[in-house]
């Protein structure tokens, strides 16, 4: 039946050699945890991937609770966490989930860092690699604040103010972020809008961009 | 080369301008609705009253709660927004120093370091100001503390706007 | 047709009047035996395994999601002047950084600029500094080493504000939260509190004078989330802590669990 169908799609829409041309492709030896334990160091990449799949859902289910406004975020927050069944786990995720990914993408940076693997012809695709590692690192920062208790708040100040020092351009930088001219009622919302449409919009073009780099060059050699 | 430009080109200028026009005509408005804080100017702020007495004020800094009337955005806090000064008086007149320090933008707290006596102190990176609110030279901060404008009206303690410097 | 107007070439057949091709032949994977050691398939071959990974991860990650739930503190309070501010871990290197004095004050260009600015330029830059075909570490060392150096630098950096921060905390007076009230004023432990020297810098209403307030104590946590309990408060009065004395409480060891119970009363709402 379930073949019948995929027939009579692939027969009009040749749908075939779209998923074929992502499955098709040779995975060698020297990355192969199967082959030899040690190329557990090659999984680094794709756990990363894993956890920004579960960051991107997690966040998903947490925006159908959160409110970004300063009189209800941090009600809200403390709402789906100790109200909603299961939210101490999906906000635990989430928060977790943050670090966790900026664990694995590290352990990868160093991994290609150290195999040499960002050497010509592949020079494109780490530049792509570090730009996903500002992005993580945006998201942290905008991420912080959103549950509006004094540690994001502090944190926050402390990381505008950083911001701020910056000669020349510093305190344009700062009111930018901040919305005005105190973190307060439209940062919130600004560093909500960054954290979820803005930076996960560029993540997601540079994670295509990277998996597009990579199908195209092939996986680096063995050292 | 011929100085006349070809159909080709033509119609690749042509479409280079579109796509430019549909960019930019879509951007700038947003571009612009982004950027409009950094474009704003801020209001002058008026004095408050602290119910404060000039009595109670001594030599000793103490950490004075107020609010001011402030509108963050759309977000105008019910009874304004609560601020603190450090308010003593020095030399027989009266000092409201904030409490923002001049390095980061951290809360600093007096005498809360069991090591450095009789001096604002702050905890994020280690920055000291004097009494008088001057920093202490070779500490992270380069500015003295913001002082608060201050007068005294009807035997109480009205804080102003920070001044400028 | 447009496409095949040639007609000595092959013909090409369309599905319908579409532009998808008639596709009359399977398609077959291509073979691996061709490619060198044990080269597999992406799909279905290697990509069970990597998901075998996947699923041995996703165990540990759920685990640490159950064990520590994720912290929330009180509502931001931006009066709060002694709370103390700490980004979250991955910020720290910066953080601890901009504390020093060659990286601060009239030096913050160093700090803000220059040091990040080599650190993630070099980073960025890698594949045009290091431009040599030797992929193998131990074969280029300069480029190893400064990696290594970086890499121990941010290490260290992260681990200073970390230390730091842990006896900031300790140590901090802080000012109360201003909804927080003292809980059974009439109960003998306030006046054990009273008689030895506690009142003296703790306040009369455990606002806190030079020593921390002790407001809402018998519900503080210490560190991230964990309950500041009745031992630990014990320990305090018993050892001291930043300023304060050891041996502060000169009662019987009786009149010291009174005391140790009523601020376990200290609980707020």
């Amino acid at each position: 039946m379930l073949r019948a169908v995929y027939k009579w799609v692939d027969e009009r829409l040749d749908v075939t050699p779209i998923w074929r041309d992502v499955a098709d492709h040779e995975v060698p030896e020297h990355v192969n945890p199967a082959h030899h334990f040690s190329a557990f160091i090659y999984c680094f990449g794709g756990l990363t991937f894993f956890v920004v799949m579960i960051q991107i859902l997690s966040g998903m289910f947490l925006a159908m609770y959160y409110v970004p406004d300063i009189i209800n975020a941090h009600a809200s927050v403390k709402y789906l966490q100790t109200e909603v069944a299961m939210g101490t786990i999906v906000r635990g995720m989430h928060h977790w989930g943050a670090s966790v990914a900026i664990v694995m993408l590290f352990l990868h940076t160093l991994r290609v860092f150290f195999t040499g693997s960002y050497k010509n012809p592949r020079e494109f695709n780490w530049i792509v690699g570090v730009l996903i590692f500002f992005m993580m690192l945006g998201l942290g920062f905008t991420g912080y604040l959103l549950p509006w208790d004094n540690k994001a708040y502090f944190a926050t100040k402390v990381g505008i103010q950083i911001a701020e020092s910056v000669p020349f351009i510093g305190s344009y930088l700062a009111t930018f972020l901040q919305g005005g001219d105190m973190v307060g009622a439209t940062t919130i919302p600004r560093f909500y809008a960054l954290h979820v449409f803005f930076l996960p919009a560029g993540l997601l073009g540079l994670l295509a961009t990277h998996f597009i780099l990579i199908r195209r060059q092939g996986i680096s050699g063995p050292l | 080369m011929s100085k006349k430009v070809s159909r080709r080109q033509f119609l690749t200028y042509t479409l280079g301008g579109t796509a430019g026009f549909l960019g930019m005509g879509m951007l700038f408005p947003m571009i612009r609705f982004a950027a409009d804080p950094m474009l704003k100017k801020g209001g002058k702020g008026a004095f408050v009253n602290t119910n404060l007495t000039e009595g109670q004020i001594n030599e000793t800094p103490q950490a004075v709660d107020f609010r001011v009337a402030v509108k963050d955005g759309w977000y105008v806090p019910e009874g304004g927004e609560p601020r603190t000064a450090w308010v003593m008086k020095s030399e027989g007149k009266i000092l409201a120093l904030s409490p923002v320090c001049k390095h980061l933008g951290c809360t600093v707290g007096w005498d809360s370091n069991p090591q450095f006596k009789g001096e604002f102190f702050c905890p994020c990176h280690f920055g000291r100001y004097f009494k008088n609110g001057t920093n202490v030279p070779g500490t992270p901060p380069t500015k003295p503390l913001d002082q608060y404008e201050t007068k005294i009206e009807a035997g109480h303690l009205w804080i102003g706007p920070i001044k400028k410097a | 047709m447009a496409h095949n107007q040639d007609g000595n070439q092959k013909q090409v057949h369309y599905v319908g009047d579409s532009r998808v091709r008639v596709n009359s032949k399977e398609m077959l994977p291509p073979d691996y035996s061709q490619f060198p050691g044990k080269t597999e398939q992406f799909f279905p071959d290697f990509l069970l395994k990597e998901w075998m990974v996947a699923a041995v991860f996703l165990v540990g990650f759920m685990t640490l999601v159950m064990a520590e739930s994720p912290p929330l503190g009180d509502i931001a309070d931006p009066t709060n002047t002694g709370f103390l501010p700490v980004p979250d871990w991955y910020f720290l290197f910066l953080y601890q950084l901009l504390k020093y004095k060659w990286a601060a004050g009239p030096f913050i260009s160093i700090g803000i600029i220059v040091v990040p600015g080599l650190l993630f330029g070099g980073l960025m830059l890698a594949p045009f500094l290091d431009t040599s075909k030797e992929r193998r570490p131990l074969k280029r060392p300069a480029t190893t080493w400064i990696a290594i150096l970086s890499l121990l630098g941010v290490i260290g950096l992260t681990w200073a504000a970390e230390a730091e921060h842990v006896i900031q905390v300790s140590s901090s007076s802080g000012t109360p939260a201003k909804d927080k009230k003292i809980v059974a004023e009439q109960d003998k432990g306030y006046e054990l509190y009273k008689k030895n020297a506690c009142i003296k810098c703790h306040g009369d209403k455990l606002q806190g004078v030079q020593g921390p307030p002790l407001l809402g104590v018998g519900d503080r946590t210490k560190g991230e989330d964990e309950k500041l309990t009745r031992k630990d408060i014990e320990h305090i009065i018993d050892n001291g802590r930043g300023a304060m004395p050891a041996g502060m409480f000169q009662g019987s060891e009786a009149d010291k669990q009174v005391l140790l119970n009523w601020l376990m009363q200290q609980k707020q709402k």
